[in-house]
């Protein structure tokens, strides 16, 4: 075959099909297309929230963790990680569906085992970083006093950092001991939980450093909803693309696609992966980058 | 013949032999991950022009489109080389990229809106503008830009 | 070498051609319910649509006896709906229900699905020649995943504090919190995961229509010889495909505000004095995720009903189509600008007044396809031979309506008429006139045309002449008063207007729209009648081409059954319009091209 061949074929004439493609990979194709259009929803609408708020979070204070980090401040990591894994996973994809071009079925095997893992890999770092933001607790004004309080669907702590240093003194005054103890504590790792919480109110507020923990007031709402609602939608198409993956391994294993004389499906499967990696690549964009 | 299944398909995809095939696959990986680095580095540059005194809102946002580009290119290269559409015919090319172009609309108009929607609230709703604008630390020199500067 | 590779449809067996492989012995099960055979799936459609069509239809008439005899009490209401209609009077919760329940029904669940369901699974096969859809069991959860979105809106209107009551377009906050309204308690909940469904059901459906078109034509059907129904089928499944899964964006947001105390959609409420939590959102963001899907619908409504009028008036006329390619490529030019154009529902949201002047040009721009449509039906029924059956009159009704309704669209489509008629019933009567009732039109068309070949016989024409007759006065009696109503500022969606001194001059108006509705519901129940009487006993078919058409679908047995055709599936050599033709009343498109055949 040549790519004469390739011009001359009068591909819209009927009997044939004009993208020299099987039925099943066009239709998977405009899926993705739909696919396309309902992750474009999403982060168009975020888009159209942010540019309607005076102030937004700043994502660099917010995805700053890592695990086993600690407080440590690192911007960009563990996402950076994340994103990683997804590669990674869409490359062993690629090798999956070459070594089902060539039927080589331990070959598929291998390769889609390896991007199950990738797939589970990349689940798990979301659900960390998930439950790190549900339970986190960061300081907020809220009226009049400090409150802790985590990121999550019905709260945001992000909002402008207090310089209002007056007004953080009254709060200060107006803030339980309970929120006292873990004030400090996030600040001062010398002195265990007990140990603060045995302290007197006064001495709590004393050991309150502004410079140190940053204030702030409470964020837009709508960040969590969007950054829950659209991560957790990507997470679902990662958690139904591992689905498929296991049952593509399962057919291979069974001999499904040997005796049916080709691995098209395993095609189809990959462009469903290669898909959910792309919707992260714009997810990433959105959320981590800008 | 491997599509014995499918009368629809009239040409034989053709067989890449596994050097090439290894050396292209090999090739966009590097080059999707250096654009991933790039992306964080300028991510990193953003961060470190925010956390300085006086944010240069012109020079974050130049940032924040160099990323957008790059990523539009990561993209590029994950359609075109790992779902294997650059080596499609034209025809499916085109069906897949032109229905994209409608994207364009779609952006333009629900950001514009969104944006036209804030100016509005902060022109009719004084209580919306005052409590939400972010107060400077150090006395504001012009309004913040809509992508611009936080914090 | 492509040669030798080039094999093709029409050359492998008929039994043997099959994905899944058919046609051994059936269950009634596999025949009827659980069926991969795109005619029987398209019937499924059929029959769930005209159940739809009479339990929407009803709803009209309901809440028409309100508008049109606010003070009467019907006992007979309250036997039916209880404290619904506490009285006889129609309470005002039911009302909104009512409308609301009349709005999706029609929009979603007949002219949706209902429509291109039906015609585009029965006809996009038979009449591209292929042995059935791209993928029949993708087809059959098709149906089913609207099945399901079926039951459910239905069972929506069981529950106790009744089904959705924020109007069709689910606007919020009235739709996002449970205290806005009684149907906002559970009901929304109900629309929202039926639609859900329902969008999984027209994306199925869309993807196979579109790769069915484009992927499985027979030898020799390249696409400028397609029927225009085929044309107008493939735009309306790449609408559906591109601009339903917005919605199902939007609306799982909605679900998130109402369900999980997000704020996508709420921002700075206050209830009962109470001020909510939600903050940062916004209301007219939905807006614009509906009607990102929303305009696109209507043409997803309209198109397979221009479509269906385009092959019908030149069938019926023994001519061929005027303008063949302006016919495509103005159905090219409005699937395009759909998408362009959804935020002229929302001049008055606030839109910055910029952007809404984009929207207006882009708006007014429809204009140009649309007409040149017009022209060219009318020009293909000009000195025509013309056989006035029941589906030619439809199909003439079709563009008597399109017209009158399509003329308001250029009102309402300018911003500064539509800021002082947005809400009024100049909006209900216009888009009832130009998408609703013309769209019923195209669908009655079909019916009556297709009928033949869905189930080998055929309808009565006689009822089809009165069904015709009353229905087209019925509709202009319903709907040309409501422009001046609307004109004159009388808002839609009000329970009762006999509180202002203005709309008094329109007591009697609105009673007798009242009436009319009643007797072009009953109309409608006669079509039922007709339609299922003749399923059974109607008029046998016993010729293979009734009409005496050229497309394929008429080369198939009188009753086809799985497969379609019993040997190859034809080669096709001519576009679908050859009639009056070098002398011939009309060339089927499996005739070869003779030598001195003049061009067309």
């Amino acid at each position: 075959m040549s790519t004469t061949t390739v011009h001359k074929t009068k591909w819209w004439s009927g009997g044939k099909s004009p993208f020299n493609l099987e039925y099943g990979k066009v239709m998977m194709w405009y899926f993705l297309m739909s696919d396309t259009f309902t992750f474009g929803a999403f982060l168009i609408s975020y888009g159209s929230i942010r540019f309607s708020q005076n102030t937004w979070v700043d994502h660099n204070v917010v995805f700053s963790a890592f695990p086993g980090a600690g407080h440590a401040n690192l911007p960009l990591a563990f996402v950076s990680v994340m994103t990683f894994i997804l590669i990674i996973s869409s490359v062993t994809m690629v090798l999956a569906v070459h070594a089902g071009h060539k039927g080589n079925k331990q070959g598929v095997i291998k390769w889609l085992l390896w991007t199950i893992l990738g797939g589970v890999a990349f689940l798990s770092c979301q659900a960390w970083e998930w439950h790190h933001l549900i339970t986190g607790e960061h300081a907020v004004l809220v009226n009049g006093q400090i409150d802790l309080i985590g990121q999550t669907m019905g709260a945001n702590p992000w909002g402008n950092i207090v310089h209002d240093q007056a007004a953080l003194t009254s709060a200060l005054a107006n803030t339980p001991h309970e929120t006292l103890v873990h004030l400090v504590h996030s600040q001062d790792h010398s002195h265990s939980i007990n140990q603060l919480a045995a302290m007197s109110d006064t001495q709590l507020r004393g050991m309150v450093d502004f410079a140190e923990i940053h204030v702030r007031e409470k964020g837009p709402i709508a960040f969590g909803g969007y950054f829950f609602g659209i991560t957790g939608f990507h997470g679902f198409h990662v958690f139904s693309g591992v689905v498929i993956n296991i049952i593509m391994v399962i057919m291979t294993k069974k001999d499904v696609f040997k005796k049916r004389g080709h691995y098209l499906m395993i095609e189809k499967a990959g462009l469903y992966w290669h898909f959910v990696d792309l919707v992260w690549v714009f997810v990433f964009l959105c959320f981590y980058l800008i | 013949m491997q599509h014995p299944a499918f009368e629809e398909v009239t040409v034989q995809h053709e067989q890449q032999d596994d050097a090439a095939f290894n050396k292209k696959i090999r090739k966009t990986t590097i080059l999707l991950s250096v654009i991933t680095v790039i992306e964080l580095a300028l991510g990193l540059a953003i961060y470190t022009i925010h956390k300085g005194p006086d944010p240069n809102a012109t020079l974050i946002l130049a940032f924040k489109g160099m990323i957008c580009i790059l990523t539009l290119a990561k993209a590029y290269y994950i359609v075109s080389v790992f779902m294997h559409l650059g080596d499609e015919i034209r025809n499916m090319i085109m069906t897949i990229v032109v229905p994209l172009l409608l994207f364009i609309w779609f952006i333009i108009a629900f950001i514009y809106d969104g944006h036209s929607y804030k100016e509005l609230r902060n022109e009719f709703d004084k209580h919306f503008q005052e409590t939400t604008t972010p107060v400077q630390h150090q006395p504001a020199e012009k309004p913040q830009s809509p992508v611009g500067g936080k914090e | 070498m492509s040669e030798a590779m080039n094999i093709h449809p029409g050359t492998t067996a008929a039994v043997a051609v099959h994905h899944d492989g058919h046609g051994h012995h059936q269950s009634f099960i596999s025949k009827y319910i659980f069926s991969q055979d795109h005619k029987t799936i398209s019937k499924q459609f059929l029959i769930t649509g005209i159940i739809w069509a009479m339990i929407g239809g009803l709803f009209s008439v309901l809440f028409r006896l309100q508008l049109g005899f606010p003070d009467q009490s019907f006992p007979i209401l309250e036997t039916f709906f209880g404290h619904w209609a506490k009285g006889g009077h129609i309470q005002p919760e039911f009302y909104y229900a009512l409308i609301t329940m009349h709005g999706t029904i029609l929009v979603f669940f007949v002219l949706t699905a209902g429509m291109s369901g039906t015609f585009a699974n029965f006809l996009i096969p038979l009449q591209v020649g292929a042995r059935d859809m791209a993928s029949p069991f993708l087809n059959m959860l098709s149906y089913w995943f609207f099945f399901l979105a079926s039951i459910i809106m239905l069972t929506s209107l069981f529950i106790s504090t009744g089904p959705a009551a924020g109007g069709w377009t689910i606007y919020p906050p009235l739709s996002a919190l449970g205290e806005a309204s009684a149907g906002s308690i559970h009901g929304m909940d109900y629309w929202i995961i039926s639609m859900a469904m329902f969008i999984v059901s027209s994306l199925l459906g869309g993807i196979n229509y579109i790769t069915t078109i484009l992927n499985m034509r027979t030898r020799g059907m390249s696409m400028t010889r397609m029927p225009l129904t085929m044309w107008a089928l493939l735009f309306t499944a790449i609408l559906g495909v591109l601009s339903f899964p917005v919605l199902l964006s939007g609306v799982l947001l909605l679900f998130f505000d109402r369900n999980l105390g997000t704020s996508f959609y709420l921002s700075d409420i206050v209830v009962n004095g109470q001020i909510l939590p939600n903050e940062g959102g916004s209301a007219i963001l939905f807006q614009h995720l509906f009607w990102f899907l929303g305009h696109p619908e209507v043409y997803i409504i309209i198109l397979p009903a221009m479509g269906i009028v385009s092959e019908i008036l030149s069938v019926n006329s023994r001519k061929p189509i005027f303008g063949y390619m302006a016919m495509v490529g103005s159905l090219f030019a409005i699937t395009i600008l759909a998408f362009l154009v959804w935020a002229h529902h929302m001049f008055v949201t606030g839109l910055n007044p910029f952007l809404g002047s984009v929207f207006v040009l882009l708006t007014l721009l429809i204009a140009v396809p649309s007409a040149i449509k017009v022209f060219n039906w009318l020009t293909t029924i000009w000195r025509g031979n013309i056989r006035f059956t029941p589906a030619t009159l439809f199909s003439i009704g079709f563009v008597s309506l399109f017209i009158s309704g399509g003329l308001t669209g250029i009102f309402v489509g300018n911003s500064t008429i539509d800021i002082h008629i947005h809400d009024t019933m100049f909006i209900v009567a216009h888009f009832h006139i130009v998408m609703g009732v013309a769209a019923f039109f195209g669908m009655f068309s079909g019916l009556y045309h297709w009928f033949p070949k869905m189930f080998g016989r055929y309808m009565n024409n006689t009822l089809g002449y009165i069904h015709f007759w009353v229905t087209i006065v019925g509709a202009y009696l319903i709907f040309w008063p409501m422009h001046y109503q609307g004109l004159a500022g009388m808002p839609r969606r009000y329970l009762d207007k006999s509180g202002w001194a203005s709309f008094n001059q329109f007591t009697e108006l609105d009673k007798m729209i009242t009436i009319v509705t009643i007797i072009v519901f009953a109309v409608q129940l006669m079509f039922v009648f007709n339609f299922f009487y003749s399923i059974f006993k109607g008029r046998k078919v016993n010729k293979l081409n009734p009409w005496g058409a050229t497309t394929l679908e008429w080369t198939t047995p009188i009753r086809p059954g799985h497969g379609n055709w019993e040997g190859e599936i034809p080669e096709v050599h001519r576009w679908a319009y050859d009639y009056g033709k070098d002398g011939r009343d009309f060339i089927p498109q499996t005739e070869k091209i003779g030598e001195n055949e003049s061009k067309h």
